[in-house]
């Protein structure tokens, strides 16, 4: 904390977590790690009580809460990928998410409950907790959130900050244009000195999910069956483009179509991660095939090169007027023009789609071709994969174990002092 | 034995400093070895005969096997501190930087357990001046702010440390109407001004003292805003506006270039003029010298056209015949130095005024130099308007007298050489120079035709010869 010769460096780390729910998962761990501690799929399932799963009783300290909603009709809550990818009848797959923010409160506690209990295994009233938030987020949910920590969790302290400044934290930066491509949706933020600006933010839909959608789309029209990988009892060895040969499992009756759905997602998002990549500039048929296709083993055991594909998959990214680049210049444009040589200079991308080879380039010589050109501009990743996954959560990490951020937590007391009230004025 | 009472917590009495030795060397009881007294090397013997000998005293032992550790095993790899590890503790600490005295946890050293929390003193604050009601009411209303937006902005100002963009960011729109940055920042200031003319407390971040008097930062709103709305239609332009600027800042090098040419061949052109009218008056009478074989040229216009084929001429004339003496035609190069004016644009210092063109060769230069240092003038001296304009027409008028007196020692020489040749040619026959054109002491004369084309280089001058 103090060197020998009176100087202050370092952090002063008070114990406290850091939550960054995002639309495909939630970040949870110690601030001053480097790495969250897990990564927990954002969506629940709910499926009856009745059902006990072998696994459980082998294991009886499985990643189950175990909650009575009602009397009577007992609900247990699935959580995390080794309780939610058993096929289980009749457990539906929710999400308590909408738009960036949380929406279904009491399935966010169950989940909360699930990271105390079976993560961080400490008792809440120990530990502060800092949120991220998506920028938009509505007050009552701002409030909701901290009404949680402080009366039913009893949080020592509480803070919300924004999740583009988090991630502009996280890539060394107070004043930055963070490009947060993310699940459900890609954002442009302006950071001014640690501040977002809110009016200035701009947002689009398209995002990992639409890449899973068009990877979805894109099979069907190439008439490969996409099947989700509980359903293998086993494959054979075949050659490539050969017509797939395998044994399904004897499932249990009565699996939801929401947890098949759910479950076929993360197989389309497996094959996005494999062989989507950006080109370096826009789609072109033929640079695209003469690029070496990548090779792909589905479920099944079908198996076949993906040649041009995989840049036409991506090109949504950085289409005419839902892509990053555009996000990037409006956000621009919507700023100060004192602002935006500073803005211009440090354009941040983070966020999971972030990750795809080829994306940094690709916008980076997007914007190249929009930015103004008495701009000096200047984009940024962090250079690991999970760095950029995990920008919002690194950048809490960070601010809650610097020693002058210890003066901004809204404790207990306080809020029980102001109430909710203060959380505008506390967290801007 | 200590570690146990340390693990412990019992204080042993005995447990001084840990020095580095005492850690190497532990509990062991220092042994001293007696060591043999070693042998002395008999008398006539040499030092490296005798060093061959094995010596039982000798602590170096030859090593039963190789080794490539060298001495490692006498010396501890470790470095092992020099005191006692100190204690760390997860206690609790209050923050004096906070208002409500919450308590969180954190790991410090015990040592470190009655401090004040060290980043406390981080907590900075930016002054902004607060207004009671009364006063508001006395020296702030304005027609365009109420007290209550007023209030949000001083507010706004206090949260966010006077980031103004983050500001205008936050802005409560639904409450009050949508202000530009400017306007805020001049409202602010505008309070700031205000209140500081009436009350003491000055805020120091708008308010200097300067030689005791205060000074108050004043905002120039109107600036401003001409300011940003500049920037934004240089940021907003299209890429077609920015080829257009490109192609038209090609186009204006090009004509300045142009320009320069054109400058440039109108000084050739004044050149020309002023020797021509200064050529003009020694030619009236263009009678020919009857001894020289080569032409005479009669007008300026050829002495140009001969001194840039000078080179030429020289070939053409040693080839003619020697003793025939001819008659170079001699000019005035320069009349004097034509100062350019300046052409460049923007700013410039009025010396570069004072700076000789580059037209006039290094010995001139010199030349001036020495005659300025005669008459004890600065050769560099404070470039006002009228120094300027005085000592480039004296350098001008100096140069000039120069030439002159160089072709007056030129044709001098001439007129004396071709005298000799006379008489040469004519034994016994004297020539007189009429007095009148020779300021020479004994006066042999020259025809009054003789035409007076000065030289003006000395090279040209011996080229004669």
């Amino acid at each position: 904390m103090s060197g020998p010769n009176g100087m202050l460096y370092g952090g002063d780390e008070i114990g406290a977590l850091v939550f960054d729910p995002g639309h495909h998962s939630l970040r949870v761990g110690y601030a001053q790690e480097d790495t969250p501690k897990a990564d927990i799929p954002a969506v629940i399932g709910v499926g009856p009580a009745t059902h006990i799963p072998d696994a459980e009783e082998k294991v009886p300290d499985g990643n189950v809460t175990q909650s009575g909603t009602k009397a009577g009709n007992e609900l247990r809550h699935y959580i995390d990928v080794t309780e939610l990818h058993v096929a289980r009848p009749g457990m539906e797959v929710q999400t308590y998410m909408k738009d960036g923010q949380v929406d279904n409160w009491d399935l966010f506690e169950k989940m909360l409950d699930y990271c105390y209990a079976k993560v961080i295994r400490s008792p809440s009233e120990h530990h502060p907790a800092l949120f991220t938030e998506a920028v938009w987020t509505t007050r009552p949910a701002r409030e909701k959130l901290a009404e949680l920590l402080f009366e039913k969790y009893q949080a020592p302290a509480f803070f919300l900050v924004k999740n583009a400044v988090l991630a502009a934290f996280a890539n060394g930066k107070s004043t930055a244009l963070v490009v947060d491509a993310g699940a459900s949706q890609t954002s442009a933020v302006p950071v001014i000195d640690g501040y977002a600006l809110v009016s200035a933010a701009v947002r689009s839909p398209v995002g990992g999910d639409h890449l899973a959608a068009q990877a979805k789309a894109m099979l069907g029209s190439m008439h490969i069956q996409m099947l989700p990988i509980y359903s293998i009892q086993s494959k054979e060895v075949i050659r490539e483009r050969e017509r797939a040969r395998y044994t399904l499992k004897t499932l249990p009756a009565g699996l939801t179509h929401s947890w098949q759905q759910y479950m076929l997602k993360r197989q389309y998002e497996d094959f996005c991660h494999c062989v989507a990549q950006v080109s370096e500039s826009a789609y072109d048929e033929r640079t695209a095939a003469s690029v070496p296709g990548l090779h792909y083993e589905f479920p099944g055991g079908y198996h076949q090169d993906f040649g041009p594909e995989r840049f036409k998959l991506t090109e949504c990214f950085f289409e005419q007027s839902l892509g990053a680049p555009h996000l990037v210049c409006a956000a621009a444009s919507s700023c100060d023009a004192d602002a935006r040589p500073a803005l211009w200079g440090s354009v941040v991308a983070c966020g999971g789609v972030a990750n795809t080879p080829g994306y940094l380039d690709r916008l980076t010589k997007e914007l190249a071709s929009r930015a103004p050109s008495s701009h000096r501009l200047k984009s940024h990743a962090a250079p690991s994969p999970a760095e950029r996954r995990f920008a919002a959560w690194i950048g809490g990490s960070i601010l809650a174990s610097i020693g002058s951020f210890q003066q901004m937590w809204i404790s207990s007391q306080e809020y029980d002092e102001g109430g909710k009230g203060q959380l505008e004025r506390k967290c801007p | 034995m200590a570690d146990i009472l340390d693990i412990l917590d019992i204080e042993h009495p005995g447990a001084t400093e840990i020095s580095r030795d005492s850690i190497i060397h532990g509990d062991k009881i220092k042994k001293k070895y007696v060591t043999a007294k070693a042998v002395k090397r008999p008398e006539g013997m040499h030092r490296e005969v005798f060093a061959l000998l094995y010596n039982d005293s000798n602590k170096d032992l030859p090593p039963l096997l190789p080794t490539d550790t060298g001495k490692a095993y006498k010396q501890t790899k470790a470095k092992l501190g020099m005191r006692k590890a100190r204690k760390w503790v997860w206690a609790p600490f209050s923050n004096p930087a906070r208002k409500d005295n919450a308590v969180f946890y954190h790991w410090k050293r015990a040592s470190d357990e009655t401090k004040e929390y060290p980043f406390a003193q981080f907590n900075k604050q930016v002054s902004i001046p607060s207004y009671t009601e009364s006063e508001y009411n006395q020296y702030l209303k304005s027609e365009d702010w109420s007290q209550a937006e007023t209030d949000h902005l001083m507010d706004m100002c206090q949260r966010f440390d006077l980031r103004f963009i983050v500001i205008h960011d936050r802005w409560d729109r639904a409450a009050f109407r949508d202000r530009s940055i400017e306007d805020l920042k001049e409202r602010y200031y505008g309070i700031c001004a205000s209140l500081s003319k009436v009350k003491t407390n000055p805020w120091s971040n708008t308010v200097t003292t300067v030689n005791g008097e205060k000074r108050i930062y004043h905002y120039d709103a109107e600036h401003e805003r001409k300011r940003k709305e500049q920037l934004r239609r240089l940021f907003d332009r299209t890429q077609e506006q920015i080829d257009e600027e490109q192609m038209l800042l090609t186009e204006l090098k090009k004509i300045e270039a142009r320009k320069r040419e054109r400058e440039r061949k109108t000084q050739d052109l004044q050149k020309l003029i002023s020797r021509a009218d200064s050529g003009n008056v020694p030619t009236v009478n263009p009678v020919p010298n009857n001894t020289e074989g080569t032409h005479t040229p009669s007008n300026a216009t050829t002495n140009i056209a001969r001194r840039h084929d000078r080179k030429l001429h020289k070939k053409k004339l040693s080839t003619q015949q020697r003793p025939v003496r001819t008659m170079e035609a001699v000019t005035v190069e320069w009349s004097g130095i034509k100062f350019p004016e300046a052409r460049s644009t923007g700013v410039w210092l009025r010396s570069q005024r004072m700076k000789l063109p580059p037209g006039v060769g290094q010995r001139k230069t010199k030349a001036i130099e020495q005659e300025l240092r005669q008459m004890n003038i600065d050769i560099a001296p404070t470039p006002t308007e009228a120094i300027c304009k005085h000592f480039n027409e004296l350098r001008s008028d100096l140069a000039l007298a120069l030439d002159l007196k160089n072709a007056l020692v030129a044709c001098e020489f001439d007129l004396q050489a071709l005298r000799h040749q006379y008489e040469a040619l004519n034994p016994g026959k004297t020539l007189t120079i009429p007095a009148s054109i020779c300021n020479a002491t004994d006066g042999e004369t020259k025809p009054m035709g003789e035409i007076i084309d000065v030289v003006g280089s000395p090279s040209a001058l011996n080229s004669t010869i």
